[in-house]
């Protein structure tokens, strides 16, 4: 508690100041003076994602049932740099793709993939998990 | 950063069809590889590559700066990838730095 913030109570407690004017100078005195460190009025700033992970742990897999670990890391500005090649697909091109997809069954419009629409995914991407349990498997998928 | 070294490892195992044990490896590779030899000896090559490359991009009416800088950020962005394979027969890890 500084110093300020107590003589404004000690001034309340002696009767000097009514209880309103005393909340109007503790907050005055809170919009002037900057979050200490450490306290719950500090936000702390959200660190952006650097890497995809992806870990599989499989109990048991291939012809010999042998255990199976993957664990892959990227970087998130791999995936970045890939949607921004994938922007530069010529519009005739795009126009094949999106119906070969829709052949496939998947409707989508490949011209709709922007960098600045991805932006806005990869910051949702910082709180995503995944995690997968299977009695055989286990798969987690997250961001770090 | 552009990737500078790239470590592969890859150790298989010898092991007996009816045990699920795995055994010291039978076979061992460990390279360390300094990509930016490689970069450099491809260098010439590139610049050489690069107007026909311009002229392929503005035929396919590609912005040929907006093609640069994505194929840029794509060999910038695979520094930091890390790939790790376990299983009974074989592990492998690549790691590029």
């Amino acid at each position: 508690m500084n110093e300020r913030r107590r003589e404004v109570l000690q001034m309340l407690a002696a009767g000097k100041i009514t209880a309103d004017e005393a909340e109007g100078l503790l907050a005055a005195l809170e919009k002037q003076s900057p979050p200490v460190a450490g306290s719950a009025a500090e936000v702390p700033a959200k660190t952006k994602a650097k890497y995809l992970r992806v870990v599989v742990d499989a109990a048991k897999s291939g012809e010999l049932g042998g255990p199976t670990k993957v664990n892959i890391r990227v970087p998130m500005q791999l995936l970045r740099a890939g949607v921004k090649l994938a922007s530069l697909i010529p519009p005739q091109a795009q126009i094949y793709l999106d119906d070969a997809l829709r052949e496939k069954g998947l409707t989508v419009d490949l011209s709709q993939l922007k960098p600045e629409n991805l932006e806005e995914l990869i910051d949702g991407l910082n709180d995503m998990t995944i995690d997968v349990d299977d009695k055989d498997a286990k798969v987690a998928v997250f961001c770090e | 950063m552009i990737p500078l070294l790239a470590e592969v490892r890859v150790d298989s195992f010898k092991r007996l069809p009816k045990s699920n044990r795995s055994y010291p490896p039978r076979a061992r590779l460990r390279l360390w590889i300094p990509l930016f030899l490689v970069w450099l000896l491809l260098l010439p090559l590139v610049l050489l590559l690069l107007p026909v490359m311009a002229v392929a991009a503005l035929a396919l009416r590609i912005n040929p700066w907006r093609a640069l800088t994505a194929f840029w950020g794509l060999f910038t962005g695979i520094t930091g990838t890390n790939v790790e394979l376990n299983d009974n027969k074989a592990a492998v890890r690549i790691r590029i730095f």
